[in-house]
């Protein structure tokens, strides 16, 4: 097992490891094609080791072109295109010199979909504060960013009687006078004139400002150059030009630097300017993401710290499985080294939080601390694999993602769809099984659970997104109106995936809250914008034929959990992931998208495709985890790896859920917590329900209406919207005044039947106590300094009798319930 | 000996009385130092520093039916509603604020502000509470936030309060702006969470139940301190040590008797809540004012929570939202009320010289009135009023175009407006806080500055 893990990792750290010839000088493009005369594409001349950009010296190179007639270099890099023909470009920086070959096309017109549209989106004039606004601006609307060129083409060529084009003298046109600010124009200068936006305004008005064309070659993929930088520390600062180049349907390649938009995900790492200059000022790794017309691509920059890490300070940590190797990786690429491995009363503690939402008793830990086994830790993690409490914990987890509460759902129809979650997550249903029941759930909502999602979103808009996010963890909602402004979803990829929706019938049944779920073989879900009906396709899958009358769920469902489906099992395995670490390899956890990449991309690709591999068992993902080394790593921060909170390097600290603490504190006094009320949707009234049999736990009530001052204030989720940030993990200050105040843990201390009662009926020591408390509350024995402590002050409470001795007892229990280290996992 | 005391007293099992709990001398150690108190005895909320209060519009109040009416436009822009004039020569505003027109001298109106950002509510809430849009993963603070951070509390009272619930879902799943942003979560407001407008109302949790007295609050303290494991982790980690700030804060709200009557709804008059109007946010409005009186340096009013489910400014007019003329009929009526009061009461308190009052909203709404009735999201040009403090009243700074679509003169930004505020609570608006990293970031950009025709 281990060496199956073994061998391809080192196979990978042999190529990533320091290379010892020194950096490479590489030039981009490799190739160099160009559209025809007059067009151009810059160069890049970067130092690069093992992949990774290291230097940009593009500006000390030296540049040749062996056939001036067919192109032209500047001093600068950029290749000029002057007759069809080939040439080949010789680049020199001291003593090495590469070449590029060159090739220049015959002439092709500049086109309105893919010069025009982009040049005004670069230059603003589509935003949406401008023309881009719904209502368009002084008079004139485009569409925002250029997403439905052909209206935009009828508004600048034919609308308003034509007067915003010059055919005859393209400089004297209404829509470059105002661009250049020739005439007055309420939003400025967009473009100076000879700038080489306004030189190909030009040029396509004298063509004649021809329209889109269904033949125009489309926008297939965006390269990005370099592919990758690393900041090496200790080198001369560098900064880098990226460069971008359009690859067109037709094989057409462009130069669209001075076209694209330019963001970085981690400002505090790299910044980069809106031309697509990067300079690095921090420690870590950032994305430069681009974007040109409806594509998007981005470009990973890393920093390593500055830290002098002994070697073997990654080859020696510890590694389990494949999960180990990658993180590793990554660490000693940042020169971030891993805290040391985690004590056995830290571990049993987190196991049992994170895998069943409980602390494990006072027994327990003993046991567990006594045992000599070495593969002891492997043994729990598959008892609790196991456990009863597993179930109410991911089953109460999974209802928070499908949004089970009695706020949308009659209470009988809650209950079916809780019990369908809860049986899935009892079976370990393979998670593809789980979706593909739900989604393509048919008949009584009370007999098959599942039904009810759609009973939870009629509109067909609210059922697609909801999807998107619950399945594939991304969102989609802004390419309802337009195309996705930061990604790559277009208004009519938006449509055709809706359309997959709009075959749902629901018919009330007879019972209370029953509702007949079918697959229609009618009805579509209609563009916004075109008023037609879309082909049902999935996002960037293979259409369904508009005649076919297969249920469109099953085809979804087909596609949504094929192996090849490079969305649905990641947006999974982040999930899990960030339960059992802390920090989605995504962060937030269901916004999975091109611009937003993983904080570690081979670790969440190896460990997506083992969770295929594995026929999708959640179980299996969770065992993974749990028996990483990075898993049990401790929380305590090394000097070098304090500043780290993406890449693993220990464990990282988070509050306990509200339900798990509450349940914790209903164990550990002995009495339970009471869900007798629940509050109206509209959050103004309460009334009393039985439903809920005393001793009924946090995690296992299904319904997020059910009253609780607690829950509301330790932020649990509401289950109205289908989104992770429902859930809040923040400390607050209501949270202390109830701790302090509430009747939440005062009330529990207090009760005639607690734990406290027991313990003075059984005549325990004080010592005893402090034991008990700790082994139950913190899974660890105090320390000799804290028993004295507690000892003194529990003494000293009871000089002044019994009543005085029970206070003292409860305000030490209320101390340790209430500590950082009780609320935290660590 | 200083006593913050209550008004009633019982006596307790272990000999002493609820009394005793709220008096000064417990609150040293329950972790207040003596500099702290010292500094709470002679500030005692009598410094002339300026006050704000800010009153989020959620929603986006409509430019065209509020403070910036066209009357000449199209039908289908200037809308169902005629201005009226005001006791200030010149202003009209609409017909739905007849309370309003009457106070036209305490406030001035911005009509030229606009953004250029995305138009989803989140990213305007962002700009109006922070003054910046947040990119690249750096979250701003809140002017409220900064100022706390800048000058702290008076007393033990906390220098911003938010009332009463975040800005909740909005649509876009950005943050709103109304944290502390990269300043840290010890600077964050005090949210109330809880309705004063419910019967019965009482700040959750604020006092002890009557059988946890002084010694046993104290010895908790103590006991709780006690428990030192794993102290290298959280020691370095924010929050942790934030889970001990907010129980540090919440003695100290808990103890303070300063702190527990600005919350004390109940001692406000029938006659005087009714003024205010028996709403959620009419009532945040007086509490907003017996906070001021307290001594809370800023406190931000959220009109509305979200803008589903309720009728807001968000008036698409197509369901799950509001059309303009339910909007006049339930939204202005309350701001009409509440805002006036506040105004009317801080003044009558000599407390308006000192407290600058702004509403604002996230932007506004597109000149041209949808068929269903309704107006959509339009940054490209809103109102925003302002005044009292420093600022001059009765001034109307900027003008939109003929239809309300974007600034004609004198255009303002989201930043501009954060700077004002900066400026009038007599701060350096480029004064710069320790960002992410200790990297130096400037309150506002070099560059904005704040509106000079206000001051």
């Amino acid at each position: 097992m281990r060496l199956r893990y073994l061998l391809p990792a080192l196979a990978v750290s042999l190529f990533l490891s320091p290379s010892a010839s020194g950096a490479d000088l590489r030039v981009y493009p490799a190739e160099v094609t160009i559209g025809g005369p007059n067009r151009m594409q810059q160069l890049l001349v970067v130092e690069e080791e093992n992949g990774r950009a290291v230097r940009d010296v593009t500006a000390t190179a030296k540049f040749s072109s062996s056939a001036a007639k067919t192109a032209t270099v500047d001093a600068k890099g950029a290749v000029t295109g002057r007759a069809a023909g080939e040439s080949k470009i010789a680049i020199v920086v001291g003593a090495k010199t590469v070449e590029v070959a060159v090739k220049v096309d015959a002439s092709s017109e500049w086109t309105f979909r893919n010069h025009v549209i982009p040049t005004l989106t670069r230059a603003g004039c589509n935003a949406g504060a401008c023309h881009g606004a719904l209502a368009g601006k002084g008079g004139m609307k485009l569409s925002l960013r250029g997403y439905d060129p052909d209206s935009d083409w009828f508004v600048l060529t034919r609308q308003a009687l034509a007067r915003r084009v010059d055919l005859t003298k393209p400089a004297d046109s209404l829509m470059i006078k105002k661009a250049t600010r020739a005439m007055p124009h309420g939003g400025g200068e967009r473009f100076g004139e000879d700038s080489s936006h306004h030189k190909m305004m030009l040029a396509w008005l004298a063509a004649g400002a021809p329209g889109p064309k269904p033949i125009d070659p489309e926008l297939e993929r965006l390269e990005v150059f370099p592919p990758a930088i690393l900041v090496k520390p200790g080198a001369p600062k560098s900064t880098f030009q990226v460069q971008v180049r359009a690859v067109y349907t037709d094989g057409t390649v462009e130069d669209v630097t001075g076209l694209a938009r330019f963001g970085s995900t981690e400002e505090l790492v790299a910044r980069v300017t809106e031309d697509g200059l990067i300079t690095p000022v921090g420690n870590g790794e950032a994305a430069i993401t681009v974007g040109f017309g409806t594509k998007v691509a981005t470009l990973a920059l890393t920093a390593p710290y500055a830290n002098s890490v002994k070697a073997d300070a990654f080859a020696k940590a510890p590694r389990t499985n494949f999960v180990d190797e990658h993180v590793l990786q990554k660490l000693e690429l940042l020169r971030l080294p891993p805290s040391e491995q985690s004590a056995d009363a830290e571990f049993i503690r987190r196991a049992f939080i994170d895998t069943c939402g409980i602390l494990p008793n006072a027994d327990e830990v003993t046991q567990f601390l006594k045992d000599t086994d070495p593969k002891k830790r492997a043994r729990l993690v598959d008892q609790l694999l196991d456990h009863p409490a597993f179930v109410d914990y991911w089953a109460h987890k999974w209802s928070d993602l499908l949004l089970v509460s009695s706020r949308k759902l009659p209470v009988p129809a809650m209950w079916a769809f809780y019990r369908g979650v809860r049986q899935s997550v009892a079976d370990n249903k393979p998670w593809d099984r789980f979706a593909r029941d739900i989604l393509t759930a048919k008949g009584s909502s009370l007999t098959n659970g599942g039904g009810n999602y759609f009973v939870l979103h009629k509109d067909v808009s609210v059922l697609a997104e909801s999807t998107a996010i619950t399945f594939l963890g991304t969102s989609i909602g802004c390419a309802k109106c337009h195309n996705h402004p930061l990604e790559k979803w277009t208004q009519d990829q938006y449509w055709s995936f809706a359309n997959l929706f709009s075959r749902v019938s629901l018919k009330n049944g007879d019972r209370a809250g029953e509702v007949f779920v079918q697959s229609k073989t009618d009805g579509d879900a209609l563009h916004l914008r075109r008023g037609i009906a879309m082909p049902p396709t999935p996002l960037d899958g293979k259409p369904l034929a508009a005649d076919s009358t297969v249920d469109r769920r099953a085809y979804f469902a087909d596609w949504l959990t094929s192996p090849s489906n490079p969305y649905f099992a990641k947006a999974l395995v982040n999930r899990v992931w960030k339960n059992y670490m802390g920090r989605g390899l995504v962060e937030v956890e269901d916004d999975l998208r091109e611009t937003n990449p993983a904080s570690n991309r081979e670790l969440f690709e190896a460990i997506a495709t083992d969770f295929v591999k594995n026929k999708y068992d959640v179980k299996h993902l969770m065992r993974v985890i749990l028996n990483s080394a990075a898993y049990q790593r401790s929380s305590k921060p090394l000097k070098e790896n304090a500043s780290d909170d993406r890449f693993y390097s220990r464990y990282l600290l988070r509050r306990l859920p509200g339900e798990v603490i509450l349940d914790a504190y209903s164990d550990i006094t002995g009495v339970p917590t009471p869900f007798d009320k629940i509050t109206s949707a509209a959050g103004d009234s309460t009334s009393a329900i039985t439903t809920y049999p005393r001793g009924t736990r946090a995690v296992q009530v299904p319904d997020s209406l059910a009253t609780s001052r607690f829950l509301d204030a330790f932020g649990r989720a509401e289950r109205v919207q289908t989104c992770a940030c429902e859930r809040t993990a923040d400390a607050s200050v209501t949270q202390a005044l109830h701790l302090n105040n509430g009747y939440t843990l005062n009330d529990k201390l207090r009760d005639k039947t607690s734990v406290v009662t027991k313990w003075i009926v059984d005549k325990l020591t004080d010592e005893e106590i402090v034991d008990r408390v700790f082994l139950s509350g913190l899974s660890r024995k105090p320390s000799v300094t804290e028993k004295k402590k507690f000892l003194d002050i529990l003494a000293e409470g009871s000089k002044a009798g019994a009543q005085s001795r029970r206070e003292t007892i409860e305000d030490f229990v209320w101390a340790v319930l209430t500590g950082r280290e009780f609320l935290f996992n660590h | 000996m200083i006593r913050l005391d209550t008004d009633r007293s019982a006596t307790f099992c272990d000999g002493l009385s609820r009394r005793d709990f709220l008096h000064a001398g417990a609150i040293v150690p329950l972790g207040l130092t003596l500099t702290e108190l010292q500094k709470a005895k002679a500030a005692n909320g009598k410094d002339d520093d300026v006050n704000c209060i800010m009153l989020f519009l959620v929603g986006g109040p409509s430019q065209l039916d509020t403070w910036d009416m066209k009357p000449k436009a199209p039908a289908e822009v200037r809308g169902p509603f005629q201005p009226i004039k005001t006791n200030e020569v010149g202003t009209q505003i609409s017909e739905i604020f007849p309370r309003m027109a009457k106070h036209a001298d305490k406030f001035s109106l911005i009509r030229s502000v606009y953004h250029t950002a995305t138009a989803v509510h989140d990213t305007g809430h962002q700009m109006m509470q922070t003054g910046r849009l947040f990119s690249g993963g750096i979250e701003h603070p809140h002017v409220g936030c900064a100022l706390g951070y800048l000058k702290g509390g008076r007393g033990e009272l906390p220098a911003h309060v938010l009332l009463p619930r975040p800005i909740g879902r909005t649509g876009g799943n950005l943050p709103h702006g109304h944290t502390a942003g990269y300043l840290g979560k010890p600077h964050d407001p005090f949210i109330l969470n809880a309705d004063p407008n419910a019967p019965g109302f009482k700040v959750p949790d604020l006092l002890p139940p009557e059988y946890i007295s002084a010694i046993r609050a104290e010895r908790r303290q103590k006991l709780r301190d006690a428990v030192d494991g794993a102290t290298e982790a959280f020691e370095q980690n924010a929050a942790s040590k934030q889970l001990d700030d907010n129980f540090k804060l919440a003695y100290k709200l808990m103890s303070s008797e300063k702190a527990r009557n600005a919350f004390a709804m109940e001692k406000e008059s029938e006659k005087t809540k009714d003024r205010y109007g028996r709403t959620r946010f009419g009532q945040s409005c007086l509490m907003a004012r017996r906070l001021i009186e307290a001594g809370v340096r800023f406190v931000t009013v959220n009109m509305f929570e979200t803008v589903f489910d309720e009728v807001t400014w968000d008036i698409h007019g197509s369901k799950p939202f509001t059309d303009i003329v339910q909007m006049s009929k339930e939204v202005a009526p309350n701001f009409d009320a509440a805002y006036t009061a506040l105004l009317e009461d801080l003044s009558e308190r000599g407390l308006l010289s000192n407290t600058m009052v702004v509403a604002l909203g996230e932007f506004g709404r597109t000149p041209k009135v949808n068929p269903a009735g309704g107006r959509d999201h339009h940054p490209g040009a809103w109102t925003v009023v302002i005044g009292g403090g420093p600022l001059k009243g009765g001034r109307v700074v900027g003008e939109s175009d003929e239809l309300g679509y974007a600034p004609k003169s004198r255009p303002v930004t989201p930043g501009e407006i954060a700077a004002t505020l900066y400026k009038g609570l007599g701060l350096d608006p480029h004064k710069e806080l320790p960002g992410p990293q200790n990297r130096p970031i400037p309150m506002v950009d070099y560059g904005v500055k704040p509106i000079s025709e206000l001051f």
